[in-house]
C-alpha cells in the first residue's frame, strides 16, 4: 500500500474501515491534516487519558519534471540518502494507476575520474519509465506524482522481513491490534499523517486530543551489522522493541520511561533501550501540543530504514504490541 | 520465441563467471531442438551447430555466432561475528548500486535471501554523504543469528543480485543480466530463423563462459568451432543525458562496432545486409579493444575475421539494465540474415 506524506489516502481508507468496524462510525474522526483519530471513551474517568500514535506515511519520492528524453526528475519526500536509490525499482503513481520505473546510474564502464567515489546528488538521478519523450513522460507522471519503492514484502532468515515502509506500518499494524486493548481510561488511537516531513499530523492530532500521556509506536534506526562499534549501533533487531529516553524531537517522561521498562521486565517481554540520540517522531509533537503531555516512544528496530529495503524482526513487532499493552495495564493499576 | 518470456526464464538463472554449468545445461536444451548437434565443452561453453541447408562445391564456410551466458556477481569474503557477510565483486560490479539491494547467497545447503545494508540517513556524517560506498563498508544481512550464519555460509560462496524483468512503456524492459542474456535471446531467434532460411554456411551458435573477466571461454570455443567468420553479439551502452559524446548509441536499434578489431569488408557486408533487410542499425567505433568476446575470437587459431553487433542497454552492470525488446528482435534478425548471406567465395578480396 502506498502512502507518502500528505498522500496517505489509501492507508487512511484502510485504517478508517478497520477502526469504524471495531468502534463504530461515531468514534472515528479526521483532523485537519488527515490523521485518523479513534477515541474509546473512559469507563473510569479517574485514569489518565492516553493517546497512542503511529504514523501512516512513508518516505518516497515526488516527480518534479520530465527531461527531453522522457526521464523523470524527482525530489525526496522525507529523509532519503540518494545513495540507496541507484539500481532500484519504483512504482510511479498509486494503486492500479501506478506504473513501474527504475532508477539507474551511468554504467561503471563509462564513469571517469572521481565519479565512482562521489555520492550521487538527487538532482542528477532520474526515473526511467520507458517514455519516448517529454510529452509522454509528463502525461504518465505529471509534477507531484508520488513515487514509492517497489520492494516485495519478503520474509527471510530467522523471523525477519524485508520491505519498504516498515517505518511506520509496524506501528500502524500494532495500533490496529490495540483497538481492543484492555484499558478503562479514555484511550485515543491516532493514525497520524505527515510524520516524515516534520511531525505535522501529530501536532494537530495532539492538539485535538490533549492527552495526559502520549505513546508513539514507531520504527527506528538500527545500525547493528557490519562490525559497527557498539556505541553506534543504536539498537539491535531481534532483541525487542526500543524504549527511548530521548531523541531529536522529545524527552521521555522519566516516570513513564521507568514504568514501561518495569512492565517489560515484569511480563518477560523482550525490550531494549535505544542507545543513540537520533531521529525524531510524533512524540515530540504530542509532548508540546496544547498544554503538554508526558510522552515515551516504543519503536521496532529497523535496519536500512528510509531505504527501499528496510528490515525488521517480526518478534520485535509482536513484542511492541505486548509491551504497549502491558504498559496500559500498569497505567490502569496506577 | 517470445523474448520477454525467455528473459523472465533466463535472467534469474545462476551463472556467475566460472560457474556456468547449470545455465549451460539449460541453454543446451533451448538450442537442441533448433540445431543438428549441440554439446558442452570442457569450459562449459555451449556449442550448437546447424549444418548447411544449401549445397556448396567445397568445404562450406563456418560462421560462429557468439554471446556470453555468464553474469557479474559477488562472493562472500568473510563471515563477521555479528552474522553479516563481507562481499567482493566477481566481474565489474559497481558498489554504488548495492546499498539496500536484495541478493541471493548460494550455499552448499541451498539459497539464502539477503539484504545489503545501508547506513541510515539519520546517522550519516557530512563526510559520509559526499562519498560513494566501498566494498569494505558493505555487508549482507541474512536475518540469521551469528551461529546460524557461520554454519550455513562459507567464504567463497557466490552471491547473485536480484532483479526480475520489469516491463516498462514502449517495449522497454529493465532487468538484471540483460548483459548478455538479451543477446542469447537474439541468438535463439537467429537459430529459429535460420531453420527456415536456405544457408550455405555451417552456423555455430556459442554461449560462451567467462566473458566478464575477459573472453576466456570464447577463445576456447573458437578453437573448437574453427569458424571462418565470427559474429559476436554483446550489449553496448545506450544514450543517456550527460553521457560523454560518442560513448553511446541510440537505444532502439542494434549497433555494430567498427574499428581495428573488426574486419573492414565484413563490416561493409553487415551494413549491406541490414539495408537489404530493412533493419535499422547504428554504428559505433572502438579505437582498439571492444571489451567483448570479439577481442579473443579475432585472434583465436590463425585469426578469425569478426563483426560485432550490440543490443544497447542503459545502466549496464546494474540490476535495472534497461533494453528495448524490439532491438533484441532486430539483432536476431540481423544475425540470421548475415549468416544466411555467407556463400562460397565470401572471402574474395577480403583483405585488398
Amino acid at each position: 500500500m502506498e502512502g507518502l506524506s500528505g498522500r496517505e489516502e489509501a492507508v487512511r481508507r484502510a485504517v478508517m474501515e478497520i477502526c469504524e468496524g471495531k468502534l463504530g462510525k461515531a468514534a472515528v474522526k479526521l483532523d485537519g491534516t488527515g490523521s485518523v483519530i479513534a477515541v474509546r471513551p473512559a469507563k473510569n474517568p479517574a485514569l489518565p487519558r492516553v493517546m497512542l500514535a503511529a504514523h501512516m506515511d512513508e518516505v518516497g519520492l515526488l516527480v518534479l519534471s520530465a527531461t527531453e528524453e522522457g526521464l523523470l526528475r524527482f525530489t525526496g519526500s522525507g529523509g532519503i540518502d540518494p545513495r540507496v536509490l541507484i539500481s532500484k525499482r519504483v512504482k510511479v503513481g498509486y494503486g492500479e494507476d501506478g506504473i513501474p520505473g527504475v532508477i539507474g546510474s551511468p554504467p561503471i564502464h563509462l564513469q571517469s575520474g572521481d565519479d565512482g567515489n562521489t555520492a550521487p546528488k538527487i538532482e542528477n538521478l532520474s526515473i526511467n519509465i520507458g517514455a519516448k519523450d517529454k510529452a509522454e513522460a509528463e502525461s504518465k507522471a505529471p509534477i507531484g506524482t508520488p513515487v514509492t519503492f517497489a520492494t516485495p514484502y519478503t520474509p527471510f532468515g530467522d523471523g525477519y522481513v524485508c520491505a519498504k515502509a516498515l517505518d511506520d506500518r509496524v506501528g500502524v499494524y500494532n495500533l490496529l491490534r490495540l483497538l481492543d486493548a484492555p484499558y478503562d481510561g479514555e484511550l485515543t488511537l491516532a493514525f497520524t499523517s505527515q510524520e516524515e516531513v516534520g511531525l505535522r499530523g501529530a501536532m494537530a492530532a495532539g492538539f485535538i486530543v490533549q492527552p495526559d500521556i502520549g505513546i508513539a509506536l514507531e520504527g527506528t534506526t538500527a545500525n547493528d551489522l557490519g562490525e559497527t562499534p557498539d556505541a553506534l549501533k543504536v539498537c539491535e533487531p531481534g532483541k525487542g522493541p526500543c524504549v527511548s529516553f530521548m531523541d531529536n524531537s522529545s524527552m521521555a517522561d522519566r516516570g513513564l520511561f521507568r514504568l514501561m521498562l518495569e512492565a517489560g521486565k515484569a511480563e518477560g517481554i523482550d525490550h531494549q533501550i535505544k542507545k543513540f540520540i537520533a531521529g525524531g517522531n510524533d512524540a515530540g509533537a504530542i509532548q508540546r501540543a496544547g498544554a503538554g503531555a508526558k510522552v515515551v516512544v516504543l519503536s521496532v528496530p529497523c535496519r536500512n530504514i528510509h531505504s527501499p529495503s528496510s528490515v525488521c524482526c517480526l518478534r520485535d513487532v509482536d513484542n511492541q504490541y505486548l509491551l504497549a499493552q502491558a504498559t496500559l495495564a500498569r497505567l490502569m493499576k496506577g | 520465441m517470445d523474448i520477454l518470456s525467455f528473459l523472465r526464464e533466463s535472467t534469474g538463472r545462476f551463472g556467475p563467471v566460472g560457474h556456468e554449468q547449470a545455465i549451460a545445461q539449460w541453454l543446451k536444451e533451448r538450442f537442441a531442438p533448433l540445431c543438428d548437434e549441440v554439446f558442452i565443452d570442457a569450459m562449459s561453453n555451449v556449442i550448437a551447430v546447424q549444418k548447411p541447408t544449401a549445397p556448396s562445391a567445397g568445404k562450406p564456410p563456418v560462421v560462429m555466432l557468439c554471446a556470453h551466458m555468464d553474469e557479474i556477481a559477488l562472493m562472500v569474503t568473510a563471515i563477521l561475528e555479528d552474522g553479516s557477510l563481507r562481499i567482493r565483486q566477481v566481474g565489474g560490479v559497481d558498489p554504488a548500486i548495492l546499498p539496500a539491494s536484495t541478493v541471493t547467497v548460494h550455499t552448499d545447503t541451498g539459497e539464502l535471501f539477503g539484504v545489503i545494508g545501508a547506513k541510515p540517513p539519520h546517522l550519516l556524517s557530512a563526510e559520509d554523504r559526499k562519498h560513494n560506498v566501498k566494498f569494505e563498508d558493505l555487508y549482507v544481512d541474512l536475518g540469521l543469528s551469528p551461529e546460524a550464519a557461520a554454519q550455513r555460509v562459507h567464504v567463497g560462496d557466490l552471491v547473485t543480485m536480484q532483479g526480475e524483468p520489469l516491463e516498462l512503456l514502449n517495449g522497454k524492459v529493465a532487468s538484471k543480466t540483460l548483459d548478455d542474456r538479451s543477446c542469447i535471446a537474439a541468438m535463439l531467434l537467429a537459430a529459429e530463423r535460420l531453420q527456415k532460411l536456405s544457408h550455405t554456411a555451417q552456423v555455430v551458435f556459442c554461449c560462451s563462459v567467462q566473458e566478464e573477466v575477459g573472453g576466456y571461454g570464447a577463445r576456447v570455443a573458437a578453437y573448437t568451432a574453427a569458424p571462418d567468420i565470427g559474429f559476436i553479439l554483446d550489449v553496448t551502452h545506450a544514450a543517456y543525458p550527460g553521457a560523454k559524446p560518442d560513448t553511446t548509441v541510440p537505444p532502439d536499434a542494434p549497433a555494430a562496432t567498427m574499428g581495428p578489431f573488426i574486419q573492414t569488408k565484413l563490416m561493409e557486408r553487415l551494413k549491406n545486409v541490414a539495408k537489404e533487410n530493412g533493419i535499422k542499425m547504428n554504428v559505433e567505433l572502438a579505437g582498439r579493444n571492444t571489451y567483448t568476446d570479439t577481442d579473443d575470437i579475432q585472434i583465436a587459431r590463425g585469426g578469425i575475421p569478426c563483426v560485432l553487433v550490440g543490443v544497447p542497454l542503459n545502466y549496464m552492470h546494474t540490476t535495472v539494465e534497461l533494453g528495448d525488446v524490439n532491438a533484441v528482435a532486430e539483432t536476431g534478425r540481423l544475425a540470421a540474415a548475415f549468416a544466411a548471406a555467407v556463400e562460397e567465395g565470401w572471402d574474395t578480396d577480403l583483405w585488398i
